[in-house]
């Protein structure tokens, strides 16, 4: 079995490719990606820098010449995005040239990430979001929205090319020790500033069930979205409790002209969107996932933050 | 007081209904003791112990009584316990005599001698010897006419013995104060008696009844004895005092505590020994007096020398007795001060004695109300079922006592003295016995009446005044002394009370719930709809409160209520929503066998800081279909208000008239899920928080602010649920049919209205019900 990865890099990928390695079944990883993994055994490394506007011939080039059977087009950012047009460059016009290529290619799977958050916190939201709750991203986080735009991108794609699984696995926030994203940002400070009279819960996931999500993807039956959440929920007080940090609860109004201030200076850690996300819940039904695609989780949230907590000490 | 001990006792509690067949069967009688005996023991000992600076003359006494002859104490001790357990005739009786020697002495001198064996067994018999050759008897006499009359009592007069010992127990009997240990370790009793002799209980009341007719003169002996016991208290007191100085020592206080207290014990037994003896009431009481003040003083020197004594030999008592010393005597403590102390700290090793309500004392309200606490601490100790234990548990009580190095006197006997002085000891006071005893227990600490009902014995006694004076001049530091050890006795004992600890509780419960609001709960029991375990537990004091106390909620034709999904169709009432949070908990009460219930309510409380959080958490869950449906999936049952915001806002004039039920979003729920419908009506929900009027609130997100009362308002809640309209024979197609959703709105919502009338009319007042 001969996989092909994009974004080997990220934050996905470091939990994917030893996952990967240590599958039997996986003869080869082809690597697609501007630098190549370390300490790797059955990778083949294509570099194929996916802003670029050749990108998506030297993708349809490799994956035509040696064929694959699965696509993980893992390359999205987490980090602190500094740059947004080249972010939005990366994950949306990167994502349009991977469905493109996987399209030309006739890939029998593609497997891509995606976010909860795309569902949006809004106080309209049921108690449990399930996959076919549309999603309405974040009025103000390009972060959120590009991710809700790539989303579109694929469901058009799964429409157009019926015969290629395609998988959307919705993560909730991914916590653990060697992860950078917006939410172990926010819970790796000694103090995590929230809003004062709400309380909204939190669903996470543990790093390694997040990989374990990933790996079973390869293999499932189904295609579709899949909400990825781990075991339980918690109010995001107690997430910030457990991840070891301090909750400070700021009226509203304040807190937000304080983070635009920050923001503009640009000393700003934390985004500005994440305030709808600790006014209102969004919490993910991940039941289809452990029907459909056998994922169980097996960390609690209370262990996913925890874990960050060790992670830091 | 008095009402403790008539409230208290499950005796009386039976007394009244079989004391007949109990009169007549005499060797039933016999046994009751053994059974009683335990108990006796053991409230003597409570009651000695109540009766404060009394208790300690009648402790003396106590000691005297059975110091002198520990086998026989031993003895009797022993057999209160074999007879519950084993038991035929011979224990019992033997056990009925004991008591009754112990009785006979006032009833006060149970009591093992406390601080005598502790130290020194020699020098006390010394002293005893002494001061029986002082009142002309020698020792063993008291043990003498005690058993006399444990004879004749054996022997089957069971009737009205005017004598000391027959009346005395009796009277001992019905006054047990609290006597739940008692009443617990019975089961133990009946065994023996199993055996086709009637139980013992029905005696023991026989013999209460008879005991009523030398009551009269059972007071006075008591009083008598109070009287002595204050003479004699003071007396030592003064003697003592003047001992004490000329020695050498750094402890003082202490010496002076235990040398006075010894002093005033040999004092009072030598005055039982007297009125044993005696026979004219009046006279006897001079002649206790008298005698008390001579003893004491004539056995203050050896009191005197045998505390130094002792201190001198237990080096390590002093120091485990220094701590509680201490605090209470500075220099010149009264006794009460004593009392208090040494009460305290007994309190946790005297299991067996049982409860002294009535702390018959004639000093201060103050003191009994230390005792009162301290009986009521040790109840949940003694009501340790073991019913055999009885009897042993008093000795070890008063054995740990003593080891302890801490208290000085002991606890058993006085009690019996204080019944006596009760006139009202013996009647029945049915109300008073109603009370169950999770009522008695916490505050009788302030007991009101006992001091103006103790008033009335008291006022032939011309001599207890100058005892009580003399007493006085202790002086103010003394007295500071002794309300600050009470204060914080009182203190201690409200930390400990369980009316406090629900307190407590709830209060933390509300700290949470607050700090759920704020958004800095944490929380971690939470379900996904946002529900707190955790907190709903911790609230629950407060919810019971409301529940039962503030609101009363009544509830009727919850069996109305289907297994599985259901709908509960409710009106919205009131400015803030409690309403659901009630519903939930009528479900949870009411009906434990349905899964745990959850009520929608609006977006706009969702969209409210601090209200939605803390409703989340407690179990609210936002009205929308997905929700509606997947709870309905969990087959719980689903409170809903379809009046919704408009019904929550709707002017106090309007109160109970229903708004539009909204678009029948309920009716369509039912249809497609095959849910029944349950009408609910709800009273009472306006009138706990009126909207009074409305501030703009729309930067909160909400139409309006409503304005109400500050906090819930003691409305009595009144539920009522309806015959549920069940979806039969209606397919879920139908859900699209509004003629038909319109119809079956309107009949959910005019059941409910009907029920609301209906529920109005019988309501006579709003806050009474």
């Amino acid at each position: 079995m001969r996989i092909a990865v994009t974004g080997a890099n990220g934050d996905y990928g470091k939990l994917l490719l030893p996952r990967l390695e240590a599958d039997p079944a996986v003869e080869s990883i082809l690597v697609l990606d501007t630098k190549e993994p370390e300490g790797t055994r059955k990778v083949e490394f294509h570099r194929v820098d996916l802003t670029r506007y050749d990108a998506e011939s030297e993708l349809t080039d490799a994956l035509t010449e040696r064929p694959v059977d699965a696509l993980f087009h893992l390359a999205f950012l987490f980090g602190p995005i500094l740059n947004g047009p080249l972010a939005h460059e990366l994950e949306v016009i990167g994502t349009m040239n991977v469905l493109t290529a996987a399209g030309r290619a006739k890939l029998p799977r593609l497997v891509v990430p995606s976010l909860t958050a795309t569902y949006g916190a809004r106080g309209n939201n049921p108690a449990l979001l399930r996959e076919n709750s549309p999603l309405f991203g974040c009025p103000h986080s390009r972060f959120v929205n590009d991710k809700v735009e790539v989303e579109g991108q694929v469901r058009a794609f799964r429409e157009r090319h019926p015969d290629t699984h395609t998988l959307v696995l919705r993560f909730a926030p991914l916590l653990g020790r060697s992860l950078d994203n917006p939410a172990t940002r926010l819970l790796t400070q000694a103090v995590v500033p929230t809003l004062l009279g709400f309380d909204p819960l939190w669903q996470a996931v543990h790093e390694d069930d997040a990989g374990r999500a990933l790996h079973l993807a390869l293999r499932a039956e189904v295609a579709g979205e899949f909400n990825i959440v781990g075991r339980g929920v918690l109010p995001l007080s107690g997430l910030i409790r457990q991840a070891g940090a301090q909750p400070l609860p700021l009226p509203g109004p304040l807190f937000r002209a304080a983070l635009r201030a920050l923001g503009v200076m640009g000393a700003g850690t934390l985004p500005v969107a994440l305030l709808d996300y600790m006014h209102y819940s969004w919490v993910a039904d991940g039941e289809r996932a452990e029907s459909a695609l056998g994922f169980v989780p097996l960390h609690h949230v209370k262990d996913a933050a925890a874990a960050l907590r060790r992670s830091q000490s | 007081m008095t009402k403790g001990v008539l409230g208290n006792d499950p005796f009386q509690r039976g007394a009244a209904p079989r004391t007949d067949d109990a009169r007549e069967d005499k060797a039933a009688k016999k046994k009751a003791p053994a059974s009683k005996n335990a108990k006796g023991a053991k409230d003597s000992a409570g009651k000695s112990a109540k009766s404060g600076g009394k208790a300690r003359g009648a402790k003396a006494s106590a000691k005297a009584a059975q110091s002198p002859k520990p086998p026989k104490a031993g003895k009797g001790r022993s057999t209160d316990t074999k007879p519950a357990v084993t038991a035929p005739k011979t224990p019992a009786v033997a056990v009925h005599k004991f008591e009754a020697r112990a009785n006979g002495r006032g009833a006060t001198s149970e009591s093992p001698p406390k601080h005598e064996e502790r130290t020194a067994k020699a020098p006390h018999t010394t002293r005893e010897a002494q001061a029986a050759g002082k009142r002309g008897t020698p020792p063993p006499s008291r043990g003498a006419d005690a058993s006399p009359q444990a004879s004749r009592d054996v022997s089957g007069t069971p009737t009205g013995k005017p004598g000391h010992g027959a009346p005395s127990s009796r009277t001992l009997a019905p006054a047990h104060p609290g006597d739940e240990p008692a009443l617990l370790r019975e089961p133990a009793a009946p065994h023996p008696s199993a055996s086709g002799s009637p139980p013992s209980r029905p005696q023991v009341f026989a013999e209460e009844v008879h005991a009523v007719r030398p009551e009269e003169r059972t007071v006075d002996r008591a009083m008598t004895e109070a009287l002595a016991a204050d003479a004699a208290e003071a007396a030592a007191k003064t003697a003592v005092d003047e001992l004490l100085p000329g020695r050498p020592g750094q402890d003082r206080s202490i010496e002076r505590v235990l040398a006075t207290e010894l002093v005033a014990e040999l004092a009072e037994s030598a005055v039982r020994q007297v009125l044993d003896d005696g026979h004219g009431i009046a006279s006897e009481r001079d002649l206790a007096t008298l005698v008390a003040t001579q003893v004491a003083e004539a056995t203050a020197g050896v009191a005197v020398d045998e505390v130094l004594d002792r201190q001198a030999t237990a080096p390590e008592e002093r120091a485990l007795s220094t701590a509680e010393d201490g605090d209470a005597h500075d220099l010149d403590e009264d006794e009460e001060e004593v009392w208090t102390a040494d009460a305290w700290q007994r309190d946790p090793d005297s299991v067996p004695v049982n409860p002294p309500e009535e702390a018959l004392d004639e000093d201060e309200g103050e003191e009994e109300e230390v005792w009162t606490a301290d009986a009521w601490q040790r109840d949940p100790d003694s009501v340790s079922p073991n019913g055999s234990q009885a009897a042993d548990d008093l000795a070890e009580g008063v054995e740990r006592g003593e080891q302890d190095g801490v208290h000085i006197s002991v606890s058993v006997i006085a009690g019996a003295v204080p019944t006596n002085v009760e006139p009202e000891v013996e009647l029945p006071d049915e109300s008073h016995d109603e009370l169950p005893p999770s009522r008695r227990i916490p505050l009788s600490l302030v007991t009101d009446d006992a001091p103006v009902r103790r008033d009335e014995p008291e006022q032939g006694a011309s001599a207890f005044a100058g005892t009580e004076e003399a007493a006085q001049p202790q002086g103010f530091a003394g007295r500071a002394a002794g309300m600050f050890s009470l204060a914080r006795e009182i203190a201690g004992q409200a930390l400990a009370s369980e009316g406090l600890g629900r307190a407590v509780g709830a209060m933390h419960g509300l700290m949470e719930a607050v700090r759920t609001g704020l958004g800095t709960g944490g929380g971690s029991r939470l379900d996904d709809y946002g529900k707190d375990a955790g907190l709903v537990e911790n609230l629950q004091p407060v919810l019971d409160f409301l529940y039962e106390q503030y609101w009363r909620v009544s509830v009727e034709g919850v069996d109305h209520v289907p297994r599985g999904a259901a709908i509960l169709v409710a009106n919205h009432s009131g400015a803030l929503p409690y309403d659901g949070l009630v519903m939930s908990q009528v479900l949870q009460r009411e009906r434990p066998d349905l899964r745990e219930a959850r009520w929608l309510v609006e977006d706009q409380v969702f969209h409210a800081p601090m209200l939605g959080t803390l409703f989340n958490r407690l179990g609210a869950v936002r009205a929308s279909p997905e929700n509606a449906l997947r709870l309905l999936d969990e087959h719980r049952p689903l409170v809903v208000f379809p009046e919704g915001y408009q019904g929550a806002s709707k002017p106090f004039a309007e109160r109970y008239r229903l708004k539009r039920f909204g678009r029948g979003g309920f009716v369509k729920l039912a249809l497609r899920t095959g849910a029944p419908i349950v009408p609910v009506a709800i009273v009472g929900a306006e009138e706990t928080s009126p909207l009074l009027g409305r501030l703009p609130g729309g930067f909160l997100g909400f139409p309006s602010l409503p304005l109400t009362a500050p906090g819930p308002l003691p409305a009595k809640w009144t539920i009522r649920f309806g015959e549920p309209l069940t979806m039969e024979g209606l397919p879920p197609e139908s859900a699209d049919d509004l003629g038909e959703v319109q119809r079956l709105t309107e009949q959910t919502r005019e059941a409910i209205q009907s029920m609301l009338q209906a529920l109005l009319r019988e309501r006579r007042s709003v806050f009474a019900g």
